[in-house]
Parts: C-alpha cells; sequence; structure tokens
C-alpha cells in the first residue's frame, strides 16, 4: 500500500509539472473546481480541489477554533500565518458537502481570515494551505458541536 | 441577499476589515427543511481600485451572515474597498467604502 502510494505520488507530481500554469489570481473555485463542491467526505473534496498531491502537516498555520460549540450555526474559525500561501480552504465532515470555504489569497497578502461556520454535528474540519511553492499543508482539528446548525 | 456592511480602518499600512454580508446561506438541504429556496453567497470579491485584497469561494456552509475578518497591506486612508457578491443564482450586488 505504501510503496503504490508513492507511485501514485510521483505520477501527480509529474502531472502537475506538466500541467500548464493558469492565471492565480480572480479565480472562482466553483467554476474552476466543480467537482469539489459537490464532494460529501472532505477527503474526496480535497482530493478534487488540489490533486493527490502529498499533504504535509504542520504547525505554521494557526488555526483557532473552539473546542465546544454550543451553537452549530455558528461556529467562529480564525485562520492565520506567516507562510507564503496562495490559497487556504476549510472542509469539514459534518454536513452534506465538505467544502465550506476557499480563499485565494492576493499577491503579497498574508493569511489572516476570521469568519463563522456551520457545523451539523461533531466533526473533524480540516485545513488545507497551498503554499506558493505548490507544498501542500493541512492541520485538522475535531469540533464538538453540541446543537446542530444547518437547521438541523 | 443584497446589504453588506463594510468598515475598514488603516493603521501603520495595514488595513483592517469588517465585512458583514446579509444573506440567509441556506444550502439546499437546510433550504427544504425550512421551505425556503436555496440562496447562498458563493463568491466574495473585494478590490482596492483594481488590484485584488481579497478572494474567496464560499458555501452554504459558512454561517449566517457571514461576518468576515481580514487585514491587508497596500491601501491607504480614503482609498475605497469595494465588496463585490456574487450568489448561487449569479445575481451580483456591489458596495463600497472609504477607508478610514
Amino acid at each position: 500500500m505504501e510503496r503504490r502510494k508513492f507511485l501514485n505520488l510521483g505520477l501527480v507530481a509529474a502531472a502537475a509539472v506538466l500541467a500548464p500554469m493558469t492565471n492565480l489570481h480572480a479565480v472562482d473555485f466553483r467554476e474552476a473546481k466543480p467537482d469539489a463542491w459537490k464532494a460529501e467526505k472532505s477527503a474526496d473534496a480535497i482530493k478534487a480541489m488540489f490533486g493527490d498531491g502529498e499533504l504535509k502537516p504542520t504547525d505554521k498555520i494557526k488555526f483557532v477554533a473552539p473546542k465546544l460549540a454550543e451553537n452549530g450555526g455558528s461556529i467562529p474559525i480564525t485562520l492565520s500565518t506567516d507562510l507564503d500561501i496562495e490559497t487556504i480552504a476549510l472542509f469539514q465532515d459534518a454536513n452534506p458537502r465538505a467544502a465550506t470555504v476557499v480563499f485565494s489569497v492576493p499577491e503579497g497578502q498574508k493569511v489572516d481570515y476570521s469568519f463563522r461556520i456551520k457545523m451539523r454535528q461533531t466533526a473533524v474540519v480540516t485545513i488545507i494551505a497551498k503554499a506558493k511553492d505548490g507544498t501542500l499543508y493541512t492541520l485538522a482539528k475535531e469540533i464538538d458541536v453540541s446543537i446542530g446548525g444547518c437547521g438541523g | 441577499m443584497g446589504k453588506m456592511k463594510i468598515k475598514a480602518k488603516e493603521k501603520d499600512g495595514v488595513v483592517k476589515v469588517k465585512a458583514m454580508f446579509k444573506s440567509l446561506m441556506a444550502d439546499k438541504e437546510e433550504a427544504e427543511k425550512k421551505k425556503i429556496e436555496a440562496e447562498f453567497i458563493t463568491y466574495i470579491v473585494g478590490k482596492v481600485g483594481d488590484k485584488v485584497v481579497f478572494e474567496a469561494t464560499t458555501s452554504g456552509f459558512m454561517a449566517e451572515n457571514p461576518l468576515i475578518k481580514f487585514s491587508f497591506t497596500g491601501a491607504k486612508k480614503g482609498d475605497e474597498l469595494s465588496f463585490t457578491l456574487t450568489d448561487n443564482h449569479g445575481k451580483t450586488v456591489t458596495d463600497k467604502k472609504k477607508i478610514k
């Protein structure tokens, strides 16, 4: 299994290098990656959005979220980092579809976003950040939800 | 969808922005339950002049009336910050505010 995984990664990396450079600015990810918004599981959505590249765990990204959310309809999330990030996305397994939000960080700007999400149940929230050099960083956190949001 | 509240303040070259966008952010399942039409913002772009300073693609799993805080550099007091929202029906709304 390990070996197969490794070989796959090699193939994907080669494909990524060969793929033509796309315009990095003003990307509507809903148009660019429609499949990612339909995926039910975080893992599938991440694959559709960022490809099969290796996900590197990191502690350089600050991800602030409550351990226990009393109101699943409004969970405050803060993301910030000094890394050179191009795209940062949030996925969760609590809702019918995993993709929640994708920020494209404009040239020269740093990641510093606060926003609120909805979650129907306790689930793991995954952050994927794509650095300018193509590295995919990941970190995840489980958020306990006592009352489901999303009208649930 | 429609109204938005924007607050932008510049200090030491960093502009801090708080923006609230009025939207139900109801995805398909939630809309069915509440017997309303699905309505959520799919794309938010913030600009100063022609320069993009904020860009996000969102889904109906953002909380209702999304409040987004962020900061950026490269603008000064008096510049105009504009936001354009696109919802799932393709409707767009633009509003702007001077940076204080």
